[in-house]
């Protein structure tokens, strides 16, 4: 696609913009803020349990959002808590590409049995909603971050394999590709240098829609105990552990939901916005 | 028509197969000795090997699924080890209270999205559609965890409206079914005004425009029917997904329903009930979907064609 066109159309759209700039703005707090803050996010201290926010009166010296019930810092907290909820949905979203995209190929271009093999598997996962079989496995593997990878991996890459299916259905029964095949070409080569190119504009925008949900299910099972495990800060956890004190020290919940919905509704704004720019037909 | 109905039928028989499988294999793979864990942390060693004898431990693998397989036929989904009870009568006792919970997220939603779908789609006036999108947008971003907890903290500890937790009347009732109707309404909203948008532009609309109906009857009466095909095969699909949602809604109103005694389970390691619970929300979503299919068939025979 022409640049020009592209650039054209996303500064058009509010949704890509409102997106870009609110994720900006937030990577840069999570990811720039740490480091003028000298408060340890893990580090009990009893003598400063549950200070209320004092906001920037003393800059960012002191308790900007209060501390919580061990004494620690909430604004830290917060900070490094969305640093793993990035990393973690970045992971998962990357890897879930991989196999929804190669799978979606094989069972496309291959047909036959590994097509009835591939689409049947999907179902299946389909079929289990997604944190109801993460809490089934994390409940019986154990809650680490290597099994919340796996989990959530493991029950997102249907939507994105069907599609490629699709596409690669229509796809490889253009000339460009028969020719390469009578011409010789690999298998692999025809799969993924010639049929990828094609389909890489849907898995692009399922795949950045994808980024809000996985930090909402990475919340919930946190919130649950089976995500990331205290003393490790996760906006889940914080949200469990401040439930008692949401009478007295309402900020304790509040900072992090805040924290949580802005996340989310930036991360679906840009994904909405992609759509929108990639594929301006389908305006859903 | 017949042929269709039958693969698909043929279809959702692998997919519970596999299902099944996935569950059994997941529990088998759990860390330590299963048969120790179902008899519970104290047991002796005589016990555990009771246990073991009478679950069928000592028997080869393929043996213990078949076994397992003639169970699931008889209705039989494991014992609990917390409750010492088939978990099957313990999850149907758990079910009213969720099934309160389901029924009135789908009101809310519903009762939410449809007009505002509806208006969005065919007045497509700027100012509404943004609202409505920005309204599915906010409702997407509002995780059931975080909804939950601010409805509490508003009408429940600032105002003091509504009882903030519990099981009871119809005031328990209201924040747990916003919380959960929400997110839902959010996702009915987009295909509700998308289905409008794209039966607005049939030739059959246009003809009875022509007739000189009014504006009013052509939108109620011809187009919202069309409109809705996809908006109840959604409802539908996320009737069975219930189970889901009420896992973190039970857990922030502390209701005592299916979602709640999941959570338990984790907590004292029920792997039966666990399983089962897998099972269940598996085989129910895999049902729903193979009659919203044949209804679909039935309703427009082109789509047995593929």
């Amino acid at each position: 696609m022409d640049k020009r066109i592209l650039f054209s159309r996303m500064r058009k759209s509010y949704f890509f913009m409102i997106g870009v700039v609110g994720i900006v703005l937030i990577f840069a707090i999570c990811y720039l803020v740490p480091l003028f803050v000298h408060w340890d996010p893990e580090k009990n201290s009893l003598l400063d349990r549950l200070f209320p926010p004092e906001g920037f009166a003393r800059g960012l010296e002191g308790h900007v959002f209060g501390t919580d019930a061990l004494g620690r810092d909430v604004l830290s907290r917060i900070l490094i808590g969305g640093q793993y909820s990035f990393r973690l949905a970045f992971m998962v979203v990357v890897l879930q590409m991989v196999i929804g995209t190669v799978l979606g190929i094989l069972s496309g271009y291959l047909g036959g049995w590994a097509d009835i093999i591939i689409m049947r598997a999907c179902d299946a996962i389909m079929s289990m909603p997604t944190l109801i079989m993460a809490i089934a496995v994390l409940a019986v593997l154990g809650p680490s971050t290597q099994n919340l990878v796996l989990v959530l991996t493991l029950s997102g890459w249907i939507q994105l394999c069907k599609v490629v299916r699709n596409n690669v259905r229509v796809v490889k029964r253009q000339e460009f590709v028969l020719a390469s095949r009578d011409l010789g070409a690999k298998l692999s080569h025809i799969m993924f240098s010639q049929i990828l190119p094609n389909v890489t504009t849907n898995i692009i925008i399922i795949a950045s829609q994808r980024l809000g949900f996985l930090i909402i299910m990475e919340a919930s099972l946190s919130f649950l105990g089976l995500g990331i495990q205290p003393p490790a800060p996760s906006w889940g956890n914080m949200i469990s552990a401040g439930r008692q004190y949401m009478t007295t020290q309402p900020w304790l919940i509040l900072v992090p939901g805040f924290a949580l919905m802005l996340a989310v509704l930036s991360f679906n704004f840009l994904g909405d916005g992609i759509r929108d720019v990639l594929d301006p037909k389908r305006k859903m | 028509m017949l042929y269709y109905i039958g693969k698909r039928f043929l279809q959702s028989l692998v997919v519970i197969f596999i299902v099944t499988l996935f569950a059994f294999v997941l529990v088998h793979a759990a860390p330590g000795n299963p048969a120790r864990m179902m008899a519970g942390e104290y047991a002796t060693d005589e016990q555990v090997a009771a246990m073991e004898e009478r679950m069928g431990f000592n028997k080869p693998i393929y043996e213990q699924f078949w076994m397992y397989l003639e169970g699931l036929a008889h209705g039989d989904f494991g014992m609990s080890v917390v409750y010492n009870q088939p978990v099957l009568p313990i999850i149907f006792s758990r079910l009213p209270v969720t099934v309160q919970l389901a029924v009135g997220t789908v009101l809310v939603a519903c009762l939410l999205s449809i007009p505002l779908g509806v208006i969005a789609g065919v007045t497509r006036a700027k100012f509404i559609e943004f609202f409505a999108m920005f309204f599915a947008l906010l409702g997407q971003s509002m995780s059931s965890l975080w909804l939950g907890i601010l409805l509490i903290y508003i009408f429940a500890v600032k105002l003091g409206w509504l009882p903030a937790i519990g099981t009871g009347g119809i005031e328990y009732l209201i924040l747990p079914v916003l919380t959960m109707g929400y997110p839902m309404a959010a996702t009915l909203t987009r295909v509700a005004r998308s289905g409008m948008i794209d039966t607005m532009n049939e030739d059959y609309i246009t003809a009875t425009y022509a007739k000189g109906i009014s504006n009013f009857q052509v939108y109620t009466k011809y187009a919202l029917r069309n409109a809705m095909i996809p908006v109840i095969t959604l409802i539908g699909l996320d009737l069975a997904m219930q189970l889901s949602g009420s896992v973190i809604v039970e857990s922030v109103f502390s209701r005592a329903g299916v979602g709640q005694l999941m959570n338990q389970s984790v907590t004292s390691r029920d792997y039966a009930m666990i399983q089962a619970m897998l099972l269940i929300s598996s085989f129910l979503f895999t049902f729903v979907n193979f009659i919203v299919d044949v209804i679909n068939s039935i309703i427009d025979p082109r789509l047995s064609l593929y």
